[in-house]
């Protein structure tokens, strides 16, 4: 099980592109990804409307989770894309 | 079976049509794009459903089949912080297909310095399932504007 606990820097937040983004390099991944706010339920990080739906703004803390072969990697690159101004 | 209406009036551009490459490659999802009338108006809701999200630039609205449409009013309108629209609906709220959802004016967001350009996306829509009805062209609001079929992830 990998976890991350990161800091969406987007200024837009997780919406519109940094969302598409986000969900299409989750999409790739060959296992499950979610995402959560702390405490929150998570949600399948490859919905584009659950990620929309969740609402995530900038300077909020997402939690990302993945179990399986390249859960690591497909997190290091998730964190990667919200970590961009 | 979903028909999504035009959430404004205006001349169909399609997907390609919008100055964003993350819209215009689909990557946000399949759908359309209008060119608004360049006059203040009202956006209306595409689908029968719930507001799930509101904001004052972009909503989706989510029908009780779990098939829902983003309907995003210009592009990097977040930037404008709510400047030049104003919500006329709560998030939460259902409405019927044609509802005003957001009063705006494309003229201030074209002054600002943005595309008024809207897209109408369906979201999470599998590849295949949407039927264009009206692919480019002039268009009312409340006109169809594609049919989406099949499923959803």
């Amino acid at each position: 099980m990998a976890v991350r606990k990161v800091i969406v820097e987007s200024s837009a937040g997780l919406h519109a592109r940094p969302a598409a983004t986000f969900v299409q390099t989750a999409a790739k991944a060959p296992v499950d990804v979610t995402v959560a706010k702390p405490g929150g339920t998570p949600v399948s990080a490859k919905s584009i409307l659950s990620i929309l739906a969740l609402d995530v703004r900038s300077g909020e803390v997402i939690v990302l989770n993945a179990d399986g072969d390249g859960a690591d990697q497909v997190l290091d690159e998730l964190a990667a894309i919200v970590s961009v101004p | 079976m979903t028909t999504v209406l035009a959430p404004v009036a205006g001349h169909v551009v399609g997907l390609a049509g919008v100055p964003d490459p993350v819209f215009s490659g689909g990557l946000v999802g399949p759908g359309t794009a209008i060119d608004p009338a360049r006059r203040a108006g009202e956006a209306l809701a595409p689908i029968d459903g719930l507001i799930l999200k509101l904001h004052p630039h972009a909503y989706v609205i989510a029908g009780e089949d779990g098939r829902a449409v983003l309907v995003h009013l210009g592009i990097d309108t977040v930037l404008l912080k709510g400047e030049g629209f104003r919500p006329l609906a709560c998030e939460g709220a259902r409405v019927r297909a044609g509802a005003p959802v957001v009063a705006w004016d494309p003229v201030a967001v074209a002054s600002a310095g943005k595309s008024p350009i809207c897209p109408v996306v369906a979201l999470d829509a599998r590849p295949g399932t949407l039927t264009t009805l009206l692919a480019a062209g002039p268009v009312r609001a409340g006109e169809e504007l594609f049919r989406w079929g099949g499923g959803y992830d």
